[in-house]
């Protein structure tokens, strides 16, 4: 897994490519509670994930429950489709909020 | 969109010529129409709307609408005339009053109404007789006689699409004014935004109706193919259409004595005119099959008939044969397709070479007593007949697979079942990252006998060690001839569970092994899942409640959902603990 961090009209948007397993999640936990840490809107790119696994949106949740208790947005964009089967297996696909694209995300979120 | 495109008021002047003015938008202020009456246009609005938005069937909500229209405007007659052949012409879709004119047609920029259409301007012309551009033609056939006329444009997005025209308003004063001009704009603009959706509409349901036409050829070509035989039949196809619909086909099927007739073909071409010529081949070769002991004379016999019949050009490349399981003997003869290759011992391909054209071009290049005929003995190993579509297939760099690739992938699985082997090769091409570029079929032959599908190893039982299974897990699952979507599913739930063992059987990584045993027995795939670590107290795997939205818990849910029976047992014998995972292939997620 790879990932990288930008900013884009006050919203970070963490972007992870490849696959987000147990090897990898530890990584990808850290950088989400890093950027929710900042207690702006996070918005989370999956358009490159390959693979994610329960450890990998179990750090998706924990950031959701940061952002809600200081109140900021959180939110999913360009969810690949493997990441979307894996969200609609643990039954988190309406619990998280989903956009098209960058773009819809910052307007929902921010 | 141009809601009030300029408006033109041509008047009457003393010297009897007729002036175009361009009315500048204040005039609209003069027109201070009573409160009543704004209100029954808006009413009138409302209803024509929602008869645009409702209506299923446009020509008869147009004719509706031009009818309501004259009558407000309270005008002798009113038509509707929308441009077609590609611009050239406008025919009159509706029309109302002392005479129907639905249906005649004229040149786009003819008459006051193509003027009004091309200048897209609504106009008044209060006497017809002093302007120019009055065709009285229609008048001459129909007998009746305009006076005025009142004519909007309809167009959406500056795309012109025609014009509605009132024609003699009654009354005392019998001529149209400004604010029968304005209403007939504002009807006009949403007329023709109904009449765009209408076409836009039409439009994607013919699209639909195409498409699932084509979804029904497809099925019926489906229905061409065998039915996927015993895992261990001696005889196993894949066929792989790169559209709907496919060029390519084989078929195969018992004789009454026990021998197994078989074809395998490609049309050429693609699309609608190569699937039924796909059709016909098949179904000519399985009916003449059954009562043919020859195929190189059988296919002489298909070659004469569609010679005969067949659309100029389309031609199909065809391998025919019939295999006696007693003797191992194939008999095979070979018209203009891509050489079957029969694997030899010591890693030998033998290409069968075709002798004669493609069937379906000429009748001369046949020998009278068919196609030539070739013997070969599947004891001396497997044989493949297979398209161009896999030769020439995309790997994922872009290359082409070429008879080297399918060779080499056909030697490194050899000691596998025959349908894994062919699933191995489509799979190289057909791995659901891109549109395929030509359809992909393949038909094996093998006199071995293989045992159930059997893969075993062991992994350390560390995170790191996960990625590798899984690129190891995909590839095998899917020559098991699984779906790639439930292929995703099941290494996650394999995945889930190496991770439970390696967290809770072994507290996180460790030196200490998973040993990881798989089979395929028809519909059922049965995973094995073994550690050596303390036996788990296995009251404490549950899977989370889902309403609760926490971190942690989902693995154990994530198998359950996936898998279709979940057992932990103790290992036969040693320490350690013992998952078994059944999962049935196929059945709809």
């Amino acid at each position: 897994m790879d990932h990288s961090v930008a900013e884009k009209d006050g919203v970070s948007i963490v972007t992870l490519n490849g696959d987000v397993d147990l090897e990898s999640s530890p990584i990808a936990r850290e950088v989400l509670l890093a950027a929710a840490a900042k207690k702006t809107a996070v918005l989370v790119d999956l358009a490159g994930v390959d693979y994610i696994d329960s450890s990998g949106i179990a750090s998706l949740v924990e950031t959701l429950q940061a952002t809600k208790s200081n109140g900021s947005g959180f939110g999913l964009v360009q969810v690949s489709e493997a990441a979307l089967r894996v969200l609609e297996l643990a039954r988190l696909d309406k619990v998280f909020a989903i956009y098209p694209t960058i773009e819809d995300g910052i307007t929902g979120e921010s | 969109m141009p809601l009030n495109p300029t408006v033109a008021i041509v008047e009457k002047q003393e010297n009897g010529h007729s002036v175009a003015m361009t009315r500048s938008a204040t005039t609209a202020e003069h027109i201070e129409p009573e409160k009543s009456v704004i209100s029954e246009q808006l009413s009138l609005l409302a209803e024509l709307g929602r008869d645009f938005a409702t209506s299923l069937d446009i020509e008869v909500t147009l004719e509706r609408a031009v009818e309501r229209i004259t009558s407000y405007v309270d005008a002798e007659g009113g038509a509707l005339f929308l441009l077609q052949n590609e611009n050239t012409q406008l025919r009159c879709e509706a029309s109302t009053g002392a005479t129907d004119i639905t249906g005649i047609e004229l040149a786009s920029d003819h008459g006051i109404v193509g003027r009004c259409v091309q200048t897209n301007t609504g106009e008044i012309v209060r006497d017809v007789s002093k302007d120019k551009s009055f065709d009285g033609s229609v008048d001459d056939q129909t007998g009746f006689t305009t006076k005025s006329i009142l004519c909007a444009p309809l167009s959406v997005n500056e795309e012109k699409i025609g014009a509605i025209e009132l024609i003699n308003k009654r009354g005392e004063s019998g001529l149209f004014d400004d604010s029968d001009l304005q209403l007939l704009e504002v009807l006009s603009s949403s007329a023709a935004l109904a009449i765009v959706n209408a076409r836009m509409a039409a439009d994607l349901v013919e699209q639909e109706k195409m498409r699932r036409e084509l979804e029904l050829a497809a099925e019926i070509q489906r229905n061409l193919l065998p039915i996927a035989p015993d895992p261990n039949s001696p005889i196993f196809g894949v066929n792989i259409p790169a559209r709907t619909v496919s060029g390519d086909f084989f078929d195969f099927f018992e004789l009454e004595d026990g021998r197994i007739a078989f074809c395998l073909g490609d049309v050429s071409g693609k699309g609608m005119n190569a699937a039924l010529l796909m059709a016909k081949t098949a179904s000519l070769y399985r009916c003449l099959g059954k009562t043919s002991d020859r195929p190189g004379q059988l296919m002489a016999h298909i070659n004469a008939e569609i010679c005969e019949t067949s659309t100029r050009g389309m031609f199909v490349t065809l391998v025919g044969g019939i295999y006696d399981p007693k003797s191992k003997l194939v008999r095979l003869a070979n018209a203009g397709h891509e050489p079957p290759l029969h694997h030899l011992a010591g890693n030998k391909f033998l290409a069968i070479e075709a002798e004669a054209p493609p069937v379906g071009i000429t009748t001369l290049a046949v020998p009278d007593d068919g196609y030539v005929e070739v013997e070969v003995s599947l004891a001396d190993g497997p044989l493949y007949i297979f398209t161009d579509g896999v030769t020439e297939g995309k790997l994922t760099d872009g290359s082409m697979f070429e008879l080297a690739g399918v060779e080499k992938l056909l030697t490194e699985n050899m000691d596998q079942p025959l349908p894994f082997r062919l699933n191995s090769v489509v799979n190289e091409i057909n791995r659901g990252d891109g549109p395929l570029h030509d359809d992909i079929t393949i038909l094996g032959l093998d006199a071995a006998t293989f045992g159930d599908l059997f893969l075993d190893f062991d992994i350390s039982a560390q995170a790191s060690e996960l990625k590798p299974t899984r690129d190891r897990l995909g590839p095998w699952l899917r020559n098991s001839g699984i779906s790639i979507a439930e292929v995703k599913d099941i290494v996650l739930a394999i995945d889930e569970a190496c991770q439970n063992i390696i967290r809770h059987a072994y507290g996180g990584d460790s030196d200490e092994k998973i040993n990881l045993k798989i089979t395929r027995q028809a519909d059922k795939l049965l995973i094995y899942l073994r550690d050596f670590a303390a036996p788990v107290d296995v009251e404490a795997i549950k899977p989370r409640e889902l309403e609760d939205v926490k971190p942690g818990g989902l693995g154990t849910h994530f198998i359950t959902e996936i898998m279709d029976e979940v057992d932990y047992l103790k290992p036969d014998e040693g320490a350690g603990n013992l998952m078994k995972m059944v999962k049935i292939i196929g059945k709809s997620q």
